[in-house]
């Protein structure tokens, strides 16, 4: 039997292959998701590891003084110890300044865990080592000076002291991994860094947390590690080598690598899941289409369970080798990604990959078992087969009624699903957001399972009914007809284009609806794109401007409009149950601040005699729009009208502050940027013209940042998320083509009787065209239709807490993919139209 | 032999020097060695020969599904043999008609859909008129709206013939049309294409190894070896079945 199988493998060796295709993405999936995870997890102990340098112990959770650090330094066979433990100090050079993470240089250059790339690291207490960023915002090199500031709080001051020193640049080091979130660490001799510190601390003796150590040669670790935590006992001190340690900082960070390899993984678990979809129509067919042989088999006494387990084998021995294959390909697209990353990022990645049992193992066992699985309905139907099928005449036509326990099932489950979306919906406005989002993915689930079951009854009713809009060429009727031939088998092929596609629709359908939503709460959470807030104190002890700056500022590009803003603290609003809050007060020219305003309903409600309140002042006064208030200044009261409840903070003109605070400063600049400026380049540019002034220190708060940086997560995730979805759907796009040519091979005798009673070869192709359109479209709107609705749904539920969700549809993204359908269906058209077309009409003559 | 350029009038087809090798070198297989046929519009011509004689490779010549490799075979004025793949189409889709020994219906269409079906892809209105003649010539009048399965073999083999004469086709081929039916439907399906000649006036070239349907015909060519070795016209079952023995015993001859 067993050369049998491999003998009648062989012949369809071309079909499985095509198949095996889907296996084999689907296994490259799972593989480069598991390997992903360990270079995550490297990258992560690598990180945690380099800010130990060539420490031999570790030890954490400590509370070393100065004298305990001379004891452990005297610990018989510990060469050098180093506190962890970093201060900060502020940098001015010629360029600019910045504040940077500074640590002491070791006794032990072991213990270093920085290294100099150019020039040298510190040796007496007036030399620096900086890291080459840090160099570059300060505008100096090696030789140059810099300003450092250190500032002490004393015990009862509401002050803090600068304390001020000149330093000489030595030398340029490098960025460890484990530094990179602080931009890197600046270096001074020993004693230096010990000063700053203890200036931080107050004046309080310094402890450290952390200390690294170093043995002498030839030192037992484990007898050292007994003598430091005999001497710091007590404490609930850890000691643990350099490796131990780094695995432990790893271990906490990379729970969350994990938890991100798990969301890729059920990803990769859709993409199998339409590739087994793929998988159990391509044996379907190997099945019908062997019929005759698998009858003969009977006929000369093979048992039902041979013939089983023939498919099973074939099922098995395909699974191993795509899945193998798959294996293969998840490793080098890695690779490949490594190795391109390495050349162009300086983020620290491994540079080769690290093979682990698992990552061979795992995508190798459920490529072959969800193969195997998905075949086993097929090998159930060879069983089926009659010995008398070899006498009976080869029927290609198939029309299976399918159960009503079927449609039973998918009615059910369709009904239900739509009850907890409904329910869903309701608990999470009602109770709470996470309980509702149970309630409604379980909801989604089921109506989706239930549309999947039901769809061998909506896919070839949606077909002939597409089909008609395809026009009344012979052509066009001729593809619907066939299309709709083999209910189960395009329903299939549909379901699993419509499995992706749903997912890739209600993915971009929530996003959107999610960003919609965020914009218009964004208008009243970030009113305006910049805001320059100074605090330099003038000669009268206010914050104030720099003159120039106004005018600096304005000229950068991508500003499109300013407006400088007073501040009044401190000013009481009256409620009308006499309620009294105290509210800074904002206020600026009317229409220079419509001009920076983002919310254009905020920027007209402003004007003289009117107040704009934000939405928790208003709540705690009881007022709302149209109420007056009485609002209390230094310089006297006004009666204002409240014109809005929703503003950020709470805003008049300055007109109207005059009669309330008329010397309050204007400590504030408000920019507007202009409508597709690049925030960011627009920001880094105006923190660079403040942060020249070296007499005052005004802060930026670039609220386009954070809003554009919000934009861009969750584009960068949904980019991710489709990307990773988009695997599903080549997968369905290599079943759709598969399909098709198998069915066209089934119909050889049919094209060539088309072909010898006049059909042009023309003709033929563009029905294979028409036909492999139809069924791509059909799982592609049922699917965007569907998606659309539960990213709607999803949508609603994740922000039914926030606010009223502003729902929109994707129609760029959802355009996109009925286009890259409709390419892919005419694609998959092309092989089998090749081989339909080929077909000599002669064989329609043919007796068998 | 007249000069080929001076078609008869009455030849619906004809072929001359017609040859057909398949395969090269040692392995050629030589199907036909220089035959000519002659083909009178509004016969019924039967073509038969033993297994291997050639007699299905100059049925697909002469209907133009195979190309020759000496030799030309003329279709009223239309020389087939100069035709490519395309206008060959187009003439078997307008001037010809064929009746398969499997019938091949589309399963999915109904009896009606497979009628039309070759109108459909020539994209030319239906001649409803011929339409019922032929369907109640064939009486199919009461299984138009049934599919192919739901149909016997004989009645599907009918809707094939409607199918081939829809068109009004220059000749109708057929491929042993009894073959996969019993006696009684195929010589049901025999007098319908004998019908069809005399009262519809069409041309049917039909191949049989059957005898008493090749009685059927007006005329019985007979083939042997790739040459034409007999010609019976008004053939009975029994004269067939005597030239049949004579070519028999040629054979044991040689």
């Amino acid at each position: 039997m067993l050369r049998l199988t491999l003998a009648q493998m062989r012949r369809s060796i071309g079909r499985l292959a095509a198949a095996g295709i889907a296996i084999m993405i689907g296994a490259a999936f799972v593989a480069a998701t598991l390997l992903s995870g360990e270079v995550l997890t490297r990258t992560t102990y690598d990180a945690a590891a380099s800010q130990y340098g060539d420490a031999d112990l570790v030890i954490t959770q400590a509370t070393l003084a100065d004298s305990d650090l001379a004891a452990l330094a005297a610990v018989d066979g510990v060469q050098a110890v180093q506190p962890l433990d970093t201060g900060g100090a502020d940098l001015t050079g010629p360029g600019g300044h910045a504040w940077v993470t500074v640590a002491g240089r070791a006794d032990d250059p072991r213990l270093d865990a920085v290294s100099a790339t150019d020039g040298s690291l510190p040796a007496a207490d007036d030399e620096i080592a900086l890291p080459e960023r840090v160099a570059d915002q300060l505008g100096v090199g090696i030789g140059d000076q810099v300003q450092s500031t250190v500032q002490s709080w004393a015990a009862d001051a509401t002050q803090p002291t600068d304390h001020l020193s000149t330093l000489r640049v030595v030398g340029l080091v490098d960025a460890p991994s484990a530094f990179l979130s602080d931009g890197g660490v600046a270096v001074v001799t020993k004693s230096v860094a010990h000063d700053w510190l203890a200036l931080s601390w107050g004046g309080q003796d310094v402890t450290y947390w952390s200390a690294s150590v170093t043995l002498a040669p030839g030192t037992s670790t484990a007898d050292a590690t007994t003598r430091i935590s005999q001497l710091l006992d007590g404490t609930g001190t850890l000691v643990r080598t350099r490796d131990e340690q780094a695995a432990a900082n790893a271990a906490e960070l990379s729970g969350s690598t994990w938890a991100l390899t798990g969301v890729v993984l059920g990803f990769a678990a859709v993409a199998l899941l339409v590739a087994s979809l793929v998988i159990a129509n391509t044996f379907q067919v190997l099945v019908a289409q062997r019929t005759r042989t698998l009858a003969l088999l009977r006929c000369v006494g093979a048992e039902r369970r041979q013939l089983q387990r023939g498919v099973l084998i074939e099922a098995t021995l395909l699974g191993l080798a795509t899945s193998a294959a798959g294996v293969l390909l998840g490793i080098g697209l890695v690779q490949a990604t490594l190795t391109v990353l390495g050349d162009t990022t300086d983020v620290p990645l491994p540079s080769t990959i690290t093979m682990t049992p698992a990552v061979v193992l795992v995508p190798l066992l459920v490529g072959t078992l969800v193969t195997v699985l998905a075949s086993l309905a097929p090998a159930r139907a060879a069983t089926r087969v009659a010995p008398l099928a070899a006498l009976r005449p080869a029927d290609t036509s198939v029309h299976q009624r399918s159960g009503r326990v079927r449609a039973w099932l998918a009615g059910v489950l369709v009904v239900v699903g739509a009850g907890g979306l409904a329910l869903g919906m309701a608990v999470a406005t009602a109770m709470s957001m996470p309980l509702g989002l149970v309630v409604g993915m379980l909801g989604g689930t089921l109506s989706f399972v239930g549309v999947m079951v039901g769809a061998v009854f909506w896919v070839p009713g949606l077909l002939a009914r597409l089909g008609r809009l395809g026009g009344r060429s012979a052509a066009a009727r001729l593809a619907a007809a066939n299309a709709v031939r083999n209910p189960r088998r395009v329903a299939t092929t549909s379901g699993a284009l419509f499995i992706g596609v749903t997912l890739v629709a209600m993915m971009s359908t929530g996003a959107a609806s999610v960003t919609r939503t965020f914009t218009s709460e964004l208008n009243s959470h970030y009113p305006v794109d910049v805001v320059l807030e100074s605090v330099a104190m003038d000669s009268d002890g206010n914050p104030a401007l720099p003159s120039d700056l106004v005018d600096e500022v304005s000229a950068v590009d991508g500003v499109a409009a300013s407006a400088v803003v007073q501040q009044a603290v401190g000013l009481t609003v009256t409620g009308p149950d006499g309620d009294q809050t105290s509210v800074d007060v904002y206020a600026g020219d009317a229409t220079a601040l419509a001009g920076v305003l983002n919310d254009a309903d905020q920027a007209a409600a402003l004007g003289d005699g009117t107040i704009l309140l934000g939405e928790s002042d208003a709540a705690s006064l009881g007022v709302g729009v149209g109420d007056r208030v009485p609002v209390t200044g230094p310089d006297g009261v006004l009666d204002l009208e409240v014109t809005a409840t929703d503003s950020a903070m709470a805003m008049v003109t300055t007109s109207t502050l005059a009669g309330l605070d008329h010397g309050a400063p204007a400590s504030d600049l408000w920019l507007a940027l202009a409508p597709g400026a690049d925030p960011t380049s627009a920001v880094t540019d105006i923190q660079d013209i403040t942060g020249a002034e070296t007499d005052v220190v005004v802060q930026v708060i670039g609220l386009a940042v954070e809003r554009a940086f919000f934009q861009r997560v969750v584009d960068t995730l949904l980019a991710v998320v489709v990307g990773l979805l988009g695997v599903a759907v080549v997968i369905a796009m290599v079943g759709v083509t598969n399909t098709l040519s198998l069915s066209v091979l089934e119909r050889r005798r049919e094209s060539a009787t088309l072909r010898a009673i006049g059909m042009t070869r023309a003709q033929l192709r563009s029905s294979l065209a028409i036909e492999g359109l139809l069924v791509a479209l059909v799982g592609t709107l049922v699917g965007a239709l569907l998606g659309i609705v539960y990213g709607w749904i999803g949508a609603q539920i994740l922000l039914s807490e926030v606010t009223s969700v502003a729902l929109a549809v994707p129609w760029r993204d959802l355009g996109l993919v009925l286009l890259v359908a409709v390419a892919a269906g005419l694609l998959a058209s092309v092989l089998p139209a090749r081989s339909a077309t080929r077909t000599p009409p002669v064989e329609a003559l043919a007796s068998e | 032999m007249t000069h080929i350029t001076q078609t008869p009038p009455t030849s619906a087809i004809r072929a001359r020097g017609l040859t057909k090798v398949y395969g090269s070198g040692e392995a050629a297989v030589h199907a036909l060695r220089g035959v000519d046929v002659d083909v009178a519009t509004g016969a019924f011509t039967a073509i038969m020969g033993p297994s291997g004689s050639g007699k299905s490779t100059l049925l697909h010549l002469l209907a133009g599904l195979d190309g020759a490799t000496a030799g030309g075979v003329w279709l009223g004025e239309t020389e087939l043999t100069a035709l490519g793949d395309t206008a060959l189409t187009r003439l078997r889709r307008d001037r010809v008609g064929f009746v398969f020994q499997q019938f091949n219906l589309l399963p999915m269409f109904t009896a009606e859909q497979n009628i039309t079906l070759p109108l459909e892809i020539a994209g030319r209105p239906l001649d409803r008129a011929w339409f019922d003649t032929l369907v109640s010539t064939l009486g199919l009048g009461d299984r138009l709206d049934h599919r192919p399965s739901e149909l016997s073999g004989g009645q599907q083999q009918r809707v094939a013939i409607a199918r081939a004469l829809v068109t009004r086709p220059d000749v109708v081929f057929a491929d042993e049309p009894t073959g996969n039916l019993d006696s009684r439907a195929g010589a049901q399906v025999l007098s319908f294409l004998r019908t069809s000649v005399r009262e519809l006036g069409r041309t049917i070239v039909m191949v049989t190894h059957d005898p008493s349907a090749a009685a059927y015909a007006d005329r019985v060519l007979l083939l042997a070896d790739g040459l034409i070795a007999g010609d019976i016209a008004d053939p009975t079952p029994e004269s067939v079945l005597a030239g049949l023995d004579a070519l028999r015993a040629l054979d044991e001859v040689h």
